[in-house]
């Protein structure tokens, strides 16, 4: 583990403690970071100080000088600063540095790890090394110990040097106050701490509602079991008492009693009536256990898209879309198996060794045991095997997943690949994947085909006990020859459930895995919910205030970095600056599909987080750069923001959005199925459409995200032509890298690393001559080369 | 008619000889170059950190401007040699796992014990895609702090190590 667990509330009782005892001292400088120091470590210390001092600050670090783990100290008092660092030559070190000396405390960040640095006026060293998970504990470190030299130092000059910042403020925690543990990124509280009940028992409670099916199903099967073996016993009944007999009564000369073919039809007869009961109970016990699978697969799935569709973006950004489809299709299906059948199967499986076993050794308990002997083998064999096939397999798993890894990128890429004329390159990268794939393959054949027949001998070696151990019995006169025939016909029987038994382990584990793959979806909490008293805002005015906003998508660098501004209503605002400078991040803001990480963002004067999600983003319109288009008809995707719009009114979108006219020309009209199996439509008309959606939709807030790139002029015209009546009397906010599709903005908003650069009018900032007048020269010059 | 460009003459190394790379009185890395002026502090870049560590060193500034390239470490004077290669290995810390204790995962998240070079350590892994595997069974991997580690041939570990790795690559 890594060194320096302690308690945030262990650190204010210390610093309180410590700060109690000078209180002749006045103002204190707050310090949260007092780790307990170890005793022996501590007197030295203390040895240094001069009895009107204490320790305020105590950071231990992981790392020392050397690169390798280890635990050194930093320590601050009032007057001084000390270091500790076990790996010093020769002895530990402690350096004492006065704080009046200091002049600037520097931390290094570098790949891998951190150093905090001391400079004085004469020369500077360093004194801690650290990884960087203690980074943060470090940045909120760094400026109290300044304070404390602030304090020694009021009228020092150079302050300027300290005091930069360390923290950003609006920065996401990474991990657990609580428990120290990574916080997933898509998640804003520690899931460690929020769990609630083990998974077993929660799977149980999805199968719980079920038991008036399930209970049954189980005894139904238990009687099954049992019937199932008593045809063996029939047959032992057939041959000792009937057929034996006959054949010798046959071959004494004598002849066989006319009653013996009616007991020998009853015999039959009972076994013909096990069997069907056996058929019949099976198939009703199969359809009610399907039926309980069904009712558990469907009531978890529900639940689980349910719960995506409530969270935010951020566990979207985290995971592959295959790999969520894979837990909604895959994984369900894998915990119905489990709870449906798996446990059943268990129970079962057991069941039928166990009433085999008693009606064995009832027979002939010394046979038994020899019929038993090679079963643990089996076991041993089966689990050893079971294991070594899932790692060949997952191994030639991972193969066939390289060469879909290569098709998929050279298939969409075959014109670099040609125009490169690395044709021979990618065949032999495809052919040596092929190859492993190939030898893989063939590992895996020659454990499978060594599987079965090892299998068989092992059975047979029980077989052989019965014919020498039963046969010799049977020359004693201990055992019959019906009784040798029910042993045989058993142990058959024993192999399949000895070997589902063996393979029980990977299968419940199996499951847990899925288990907690479907458990983490219901479990996480959305980070972007309701409040409970949210409000309605039916009639919005599109009033947008951002108030000291700050946000971050990973936690380490803020995307948005303390923005201020307020949107009238009605009032178009471009939002200008490079790629990454924070300006889908503030419509993101604005959508509410993030929240910001402190400050607020008010709408009509009220916090969007006091405003009923649906309420908001019912009046929010969206075109974006890229539109997607549902699995639908063009009318479906027109008026999917207003289900109940009539045939005119998505006519009139249509036609506002100057799209009616290419959406007659579809042989199908507005019946046109478009989307992923459907018509190609060229991104001008995916735009248009996207255009035609919002206008349906009236939003009072409009976001426009780079609605007319990559079009042809003739194209983007249009485009703009529809995007002018859609903005007209609407709060807007466009995006877009060509400054002239912003010429109608009211205001325009220069973002730089996600803070407000320039803000104002295109004519203010042109007579301003900042970062946008020099943007728009040099979009002007690009726009001379630019022919067509 | 024109010529096109020729590569090779949009890169200039500094030349080995010329640049004198020592400490200054603060512990900062100081950087005379060829033209006589003198750099403080200078932080040195690998451009292929991963594969040419020792080659190709980017020299910046103060203000992260490219003040020059150098082609290989091993071509400048011992005393320039030894400073630089000793800033590359602060600026650079990532400890190569020669064993794994242990994995554990829970909410997507997998806390890795392993020992290393540097000693053991713990640490936390949000998802498979923060294992790179690269050529020669070498794996780079960055944990959610933002640490990064090495492993330089996992099929050179012991059994159970790459048995507890390969559930995870």
């Amino acid at each position: 583990m890594h060194s320096g667990g302690f308690s945030r509330r262990d650190m204010h009782r210390l610093a309180r403690s410590s700060g109690s005892r000078n209180t002749d001292r006045q103002p204190d400088v707050e310090t949260t970071t007092l780790e307990e120091v170890p005793a022996a470590l501590q007197r030295q210390f203390e040895d240094l100080l001069d009895g009107e001092e204490d320790i305020k600050i105590a950071i231990s670090t992981d790392l020392q000088f050397d690169g390798t783990y280890g635990k050194d100290w930093v320590l601050a008092t009032e007057k001084r600063l000390l270091t500790f660092n076990q790996n010093g030559a020769p002895a530990p070190e402690i350096r004492n540095i006065a704080l009046e000396a200091i002049d600037e405390i520097q931390i290094r960040e570098l790949h891998g790890n951190n150093f905090m640095k001391v400079r004085t006026s004469e020369g500077a060293f360093e004194v801690a090394r650290y990884s960087k998970r203690f980074a943060p504990k470090f940045a909120e470190a760094t400026p109290e110990i300044e304070s404390l030299i602030d304090k020694i130092k009021p009228d020092d000059v150079d302050k300027s040097k300290r005091h930069r910042k360390y923290v950003d403020p609006g920065k996401k925690k990474i991990r657990c106050e609580t428990c120290g543990r990574p916080i997933p990124r898509w998640s804003e509280v520690c899931p460690n701490c929020v769990e609630k009940g083990k998974l077993l028992f929660r799977l149980l409670k999805y199968a719980l509602p079920f038991w008036r099916v399930s209970i049954p199903a189980l005894l139904i099967m238990l009687v099954i079991r049992l019937v199932d073996l008593y045809p063996p016993i029939l047959g032992q009944r057939l041959i000792d008492n009937i057929l034996i007999p006959a054949t010798l009564a046959i071959t004494g000369g004598q002849s066989v009693e006319p009653g013996v073919f009616g007991q020998l039809v009853t015999i039959v007869l009972l076994m013909i009536g096990a069997h069907a009961f056996t058929a019949v109970f099976s198939a009703v016990r199969g359809y009610m256990m399907t039926w309980v699978g069904q009712r558990i697969t469907l009531r978890l799935r529900n639940d689980a898209y349910q719960h995506m569709s409530i969270l935010s973006l951020d566990f979207y950004q985290d995971r592959e879309t295959g790999n969520l489809m894979s837990r909604i299709t895959q994984d369900i299906g894998r915990l119905r198996d489990f709870i449906a059948e798996g446990l059943q199967d268990i129970i079962g499986d057991s069941m039928t060794l166990i009433y085999m076993c008693i009606i064995m050794f009832l027979y002939s308990w010394q046979l038994a045991l020899w019929v038993l002997l090679p079963i643990p083998f089996i076991v041993l064999f089966s689990f050893y095997f079971g294991h070594k096939m899932h790692k060949v397999f997952h191994v030639l798993w991972k193969r066939y997943a390289g060469i879909s890894t290569i098709l998929a990128s050279t298939i969409p890429g075959v014109r670099v690949v040609k125009a490169f004329t690395r044709e021979k390159y990618e065949v032999e990268r495809f052919q040596e994947q092929t190859h492993l794939v190939f030898d893989g393959e063939m590992s895996a054949a020659k454990l499978w085909t060594l599987y079965q027949p090892i299998m068989i001998f092992m059975t047979f070696i029980g077989t052989i006990f019965i014919w020498l151990v039963g046969g010799r019995q049977i020359l004693n006169g201990t055992l019959t020859f019906g009784e040798l025939t029910l042993f045989m016909t058993y142990m058959t029987r024993f192999l399949q459930p000895v070997r589902t038994l063996a393979q029980m382990n990977r299968r419940f584990l199996r499951a847990a895995t899925s288990a907690e793959r479907v458990f983490e979806i219901l479990d996480t909490p959305p980070s972007v919910a309701s409040s409970k008293d949210a409000i309605d805002l039916p009639n919005m005015r599109g009033q947008v205030e951002f108030r000291d906003v700050f946000f971050s998508y990973d936690g380490e660098k803020n995307a948005i970095n303390g923005t201020s501004f307020t949107v009238e209503p009605g009032e178009m605002i471009g939002l200008v600056g490079h790629s990454g400078a924070g300006k889908s991040t503030l419509i993101n803001l604005v959508t509410r599909f993030y929240d910001p990480n402190e400050g607020e963002i008010l709408i009509d004067g009220h916090d969007s987080r006091d405003i009923e999600l649906k309420s908001l983003r019912g009046q929010i319109g969206v075109v974006l750069q890229d539109p997607f288009l549902f699995e639908g008809t063009v009318a479906d995707n027109i008026g999917y923001g207003k289900p109940a719009a009539t045939r005119q009114e998505i006519i009139a979108a249509a036609k506002a959005a100057n799209a009616h006219d290419f959406i007659v020309k579809f042989p199908d009209g507005y019946d046109t199925t478009v989307g992923e199996r459907g018509t190609r439509v060229s991104g001008g008309e995916r735009q248009r459409i996207s255009i035609a959606r919002a206008i349906l939709k009236n939003p009072r807030i409009l976001i426009l995200d780079e609605a007319t790139s990559s079009v042809d002029t003739e194209t983007e015209s249009r485009i703009q032509e529809a995007l002018g009546r859609l903005i007209r009397g609407r709060t807007v906010f466009a995006i877009a890298h060509r400054l002239s599709t912003l010429k109608h903005s009211n205001r325009l908003v220069v973002l730089k690393e996600g803070q407000i650069d320039e803000i104002g009018t295109h004519k203010e900032l042109i007579t301003k001559g900042g970062t946008y007048a020099g943007l728009c020269e040099k979009q002007m010059e690009l726009s001379k080369i630019r022919a067509w | 008619m024109e010529q096109p460009i020729r590569i090779e003459d949009e890169v200039q190394f500094l030349d080995p000889k010329l640049v004198k790379i020592s400490r200054n009185q603060f512990a900062d890395m100081e950087a005379e170059l060829p033209d006589g002026s003198v750099h403080a502090p200078v932080e040195p870049v690998r451009t292929f950190p991963l594969t040419q560590p020792d080659q190709y060193i980017s020299l910046l500034d103060a203000n992260k401007n490219e003040l020059g390239l150098i082609e290989d470490i091993k071509q400048l004077r011992k005393a320039d040699r030894t400073v630089l290669a000793e800033e590359l290995k602060k600026c650079y810390f990532m400890p190569k796992i020669t064993k794994i204790h242990s994995l554990e995962g829970r909410f997507g998240i997998t806390q890795w014990e392993a020992e290393t070079n540097s000693g053991s350590v713990s640490f936390d892994l949000r998802s498979r895609h923060d294992i790179t595997s690269l050529d020669g069974g070498r794996l780079l991997i960055k944990d959610v702090d933002g640490n990064r580690y090495e492993i330089v041939n996992y099929h050179r570990l012991d059994p159970k190590s790459v048995a507890l790795l390969e559930t995870q690559i």
